[in-house]
């Protein structure tokens, strides 16, 4: 539905130039719903903004539905109001001197996608049940609260039917739980109307349990493309591996075919193609895989000592001294370690990554 | 992507730490109240006791209601309200079918030259009025107009076509002046705009002249009814239009008619009847000040809505640049180029003639050579002390009360925020004559009556407002967590008011204490308004000349006025290009 090749946008600003997008590749599926994850100024916006036709990109191809949008080449642009996309915005950008229903009518009544007189009240009372916002239709905007407003941004967007929606952090002002809340929502409510979704976001929760796909961008690149399991487990990059969940680092060397030499000890780890003995390599665990047991003595395991002790309910975070290294771990509910405590630590091999660098 | 992860701007000003002595502060905060009140108080209630008494300023008469009866009795009085309402509607009409186009090629499209633009608005502001009136009557008078000689040869007419003595005519000067102002206010309310809910509109299909209709036009509709409110406000107090095109044509508004009451060209000044029609001058001001405080109030409302993940774009004219450009330009030609190449023109005849070539044969810099001599130094020098005393005063008073009203918790600092604003409701001719009749009245009290300082305190009360607006916004951007993290370490209040807010604001004031300078300077109603032999000024110098139909002497010295100003804030601009946006209007 979505494919856009080798897109370039460079931004002149007051500073000198930014090269926002250095070669974005990207390929999204009919009713697939894919994120874009990375920190501020990774280019993740751009992409979108390129999209929605926004922002005219230099260099590359924007396909939306098969149809070739932008391609500075071929000198095409189809302004925004032609794309056959919706948008959410950040700020949710609902039009102040409007109440809901308006709002919400607006693409109906005064856009390129308008629709007959008669079916406008049907639609929009549809729209905005989807959001669960029906009876709301005659406040102002300016009455909202921030959450419903987020709901009438959503109707907004979905009440031309569309076949893509965009969305640019539609989450990240509202309040923590509610965030939650509104996450479970989105989903379903794309999910129920098969509608194919473009996210941006910078926090890899949101994008772990919304995406069908991923992609991790840093620097106006696309670091990773893959399912969110698949980022998490098998990140492509120390980059990814750092930005997408928490992580133990761990310097080492490689020491031979499947080798590696650290701290710990030297590990019987496989080790990316293409790097010669005593290149130096970073290892990487996550703290939920590392284990371990206070009655354990057998001579295999390594001995820790617990530092801190940081309990949130459900988790425990520790930190293990091993070696010299700091490990920290996470355990299910209230573990029975305290800090000072000796215990044994185990890391499963074929949970280690490893890096070069 | 920069304000992705910004966070939440806490400006609100309602909840307050207490971080202040309270004693101190009260006690401060009570003195700068009653300083203000008597400030702009006293003229304002010698307004309303002077509308009480006939005869001259300090003679012991009794109250009477003579004077309403004098003034609301008479037909001549409502014929004149309407002419103030005529005049005021239709200048506001003028300025605002130009300036809100202005904004929004200014503001939101791909025009090129916005820099030079933005200069040249500017000059717009320091090109005193009745400089530009005058050089309009010097194309458009019947009698001497250029425009209506050369129309008058080319299609051989028996009388001359155009006619700025007339009420239209009136509206067109003074329209056009106040466009840079309401440019610049409305461009402040189009800056403050989410871009994203304009790009809403594209995203739901919708074209870029149906969005500007739907969305632009109805979201900065509080703006443009503020600004429109203000001129109107304004509009009803100004004299400079009214008294040079008005008073020859007989066309009175209310203005001039308070003017001519208490500076008749002959007999004595009745300052009783110039309260009368003072008193619904007043009435209307501050009506007017109520129902833009609400506007705003409202408007406020609107812009509760803000985004971040800011990023302004601009729309691409593509073809229509050069429409758009064409427009900046014809309003920049009728605003600048046009009054100022007249002036110039003239300045360097013997006579106002038409270009020719016995006009280029006789051209001479005789009149500017002859200034000295006609004008002597002391103008000068009072012009000087006008423009750093002036806006000294107000910048100290109008940082004093922002950093009660803003930072304080004093109880009432929302009295003393009104208080400050009320001189924007009192026209300037008010104040002037409440302040003449003070200094007449209460000579031994207040023995200032005649010099120069009169004038500076009629400035400063005028000024007061827009100065305490501007340090009120500059105050409010400084994050109140700065100066807490001051006293923290253990400074005085005065102390971090000195060593911490004032540095922060230091671009802000200075900004406004160059603008208050350079108005000081163009300013002619109330300093013509206090005139006598003892304090004239250069701008009051022109009015005489001009008086004196000496059109060449009034030219010259108007050419150098306006040179002088652009000058002047060039040079800050320059000097100062650090600290911010010095000199560009706030």
């Amino acid at each position: 539905m979505i494919r856009v090749t080798s897109l370039r946008k460079t931004f002149v600003g007051l500073h000198g130039t930014v090269r926002a997008l250095q070669g974005i590749d990207l390929d999204v599926r009919e009713g697939e719903f894919c994120v874009l994850l990375g920190a501020s100024g990774c280019g993740k916006t751009t992409t979108l903004r390129c999209v929605a036709g926004l922002e005219r990109p230099e260099e590359g191809e924007i396909e939306i539905g098969g149809t070739l949008v932008s391609s500075p080449a071929k000198r095409i642009f189809v302004p925004t109001e032609k794309r056959d996309i919706s948008m959410v915005f950040q700020s949710y950008a609902i039009w102040p001197h409007m109440d809901v229903f308006h709002n919400v009518a607006f693409p109906l009544t005064q856009g390129y996608r308008r629709v007959a007189r008669n079916q406008v009240a049907e639609k929009v009372r549809q729209a905005l049940r989807l959001v669960r916002l029906d009876g709301l239709e005659d406040r102002p905007a300016t009455d909202l609260s921030g959450g419903q407003q987020q709901r009438v941004a959503m109707a907004r967007a979905m009440v031309t039917e569309p076949k893509i929606l965009l969305m640019d952090e539609p989450l990240s002002n509202l309040d923590a739980r509610l965030r939650e809340q509104m996450r479970v929502e989105l989903k379903k409510i794309t999910k129920a109307i098969g509608v194919t979704t473009l996210y941006v976001t910078h926090d890899q929760a949101e994008a772990l349990s919304l995406g069908d796909k991923v992609c991790v961008m840093d620097g106006g690149e696309i670091l990773q493309v893959a399912p969110p399991n698949e980022v998490y487990a098998r990140p492509a990059s120390l980059f990814v591996a750092q930005f997408v969940g928490e992580m133990n680092f761990v310097k080492g060397k490689v020491a031979g075919p499947a080798q590696v030499e650290c701290a710990l000890g030297t590990l019987a780890i496989p080790v990316p193609a293409g790097l010669s003995a005593a290149s130096p390599v970073t290892l990487a665990i996550r703290p939920e895989h590392v284990k371990l047991d206070s009655a354990d003595r057998s001579p295999v395991s390594l001995t820790g000592s617990i530092t801190t002790k940081n309990y949130l309910g459900d988790t425990a975070l520790l930190e293990v001294e091993v070696n010299g290294v700091s490990l920290l771990v996470k355990l299910p509910g209230d573990a029975e370690f305290s800090v000072g405590q000796k215990t044994a630590v185990t890391l499963p091999l074929d949970r280690w990554r490893v890096f070069p660098g | 992507m920069k304000a992705e992860t910004g966070y939440e701007s806490t400006l609100d000003t309602g909840t307050f730490v207490s971080r202040l002595k309270p004693q101190g502060v009260t006690l401060f905060a009570t003195g700068l109240s009653g300083f203000l009140l008597l400030l702009i108080g006293l003229p304002v209630a010698m307004v309303v006791l002077m509308s009480f008494r006939t005869g001259f300023p300090g003679e012991n008469v009794p109250f009477t209601l003579q004077n309403f009866a004098t003034v609301y009795l008479t037909q001549r009085t409502y014929e004149v309200l309407l002419n103030t309402v005529i005049f005021t509607v239709s200048s506001v009409a003028v300025t605002l079918v130009i300036a809100v186009p202005l904004v929004w090629i200014l503001m939101r499209t791909d025009v090129p030259l916005k820099k030079t633009i933005y200069v040249l608005l500017t000059v717009g502001i320091l090109i005193p009025v009745f400089l530009r009136t005058i050089a309009w009557i010097l194309l458009l008078s019947p009698r001497i107009g250029l425009v209506n000689k050369w129309l008058q040869q080319w299609l051989d007419l028996a009388g001359p076509p155009l006619n700025l003595y007339s009420l239209p005519g009136m509206a067109f000067v003074q329209g056009v002046s106040f466009v840079p102002g309401a440019f610049f206010m409305l461009a402040a309310a189009y800056r403050s705009m989410d871009p994203s809910l304009e790009e809403a509109a594209y995203t739901a299909g919708v074209g870029k002249l149906r969005t500007f209709l739907k969305i632009n036009i109805p979201i900065t509709l509080p703006a443009i009814a503020a600004v429109m409110v203000y001129l109107l406000m304004t509009g009803i107090a100004v004299f400079e239009v009214p008294a040079i095109i008005g008073l020859p044509a007989r066309i009175l508004v209310l203005s001039s008619l308070i003017y001519t009451s208490t500076t008749p060209s002959t007999g004595l000044p009745d300052y009783g009847v110039a309260g009368a029609y003072g008193a619904v001058m007043l009435a209307l001001g501050l009506v007017l000040a109520f129902l833009y405080v609400r506007i705003v109030k409202q408007g406020k409302k609107y812009t509760v809505i803000t985004g971040r993940g800011y990023r302004p774009r601009e729309i691409a004219l593509g073809r229509w640049k050069w429409a758009a450009l064409a427009f900046v330009f014809f309003y920049l030609s009728i605003e600048v180029f046009i009054p100022f190449v007249v002036l110039l023109w003239a300045s360097l005849l013997p006579y106002l003639q038409l270009p020719s070539a016995e006009a280029l044969s006789s051209l001479t810099l005789k009149h500017y050579i002859d200034i000295p001599s006609h004008v002597g130094v002391r103008p000068f020098i009072n012009t000087l002390i006008l423009m750093f005393t002036v806006p000294t005063l107000t910048m100290v008073v109008s940082v004093l009360v922002s950093w009660i009203v803003i930072r304080s918790q004093v109880s009432f600092r929302g009295f003393l925020d009104t208080l400050a604003f009320i001189p924007h409701a009192v026209p300037g001719i008010l104040m002037a004559v409440g302040l003449a009749y003070l200094g007449l009245a209460y000579r031994d009290y207040f023995p200032l009556y005649g010099t120069i300082f009169i004038i500076v305190i009629a400035h400063t009360i005028n000024w007061i407002a827009y100065g305490t607006r501007t340090t009120n916004s500059v105050m409010i951007q400084v994050h109140r967590e700065l100066e807490e993290a001051g006293r923290v370490s253990g400074a005085s209040a005065p102390r971090v008011l000195g060593k911490i807010v004032l540095p922060l604001i230091a671009a802000g004031v200075l900004n406004s204490w160059i603008w208050i300078g350079m108005l000081s300077y163009r300013e002619v109603t109330m300093s013509l308004t206090l005139l006598t032999r003892g304090n004239v000024v250069v701008s009051t110098v022109v009015w005489q000349f001009w008086g004196s139909g000496w059109v060449p002497q009034v030219s010259a010295l108007g050419v150098i006025l306006i040179l002088f100003a652009v000058v002047v804030v060039g040079t800050l601009r320059f000097a100062f290009a650090k600290l911010g946006e010095v000199g560009g209007t706030s």
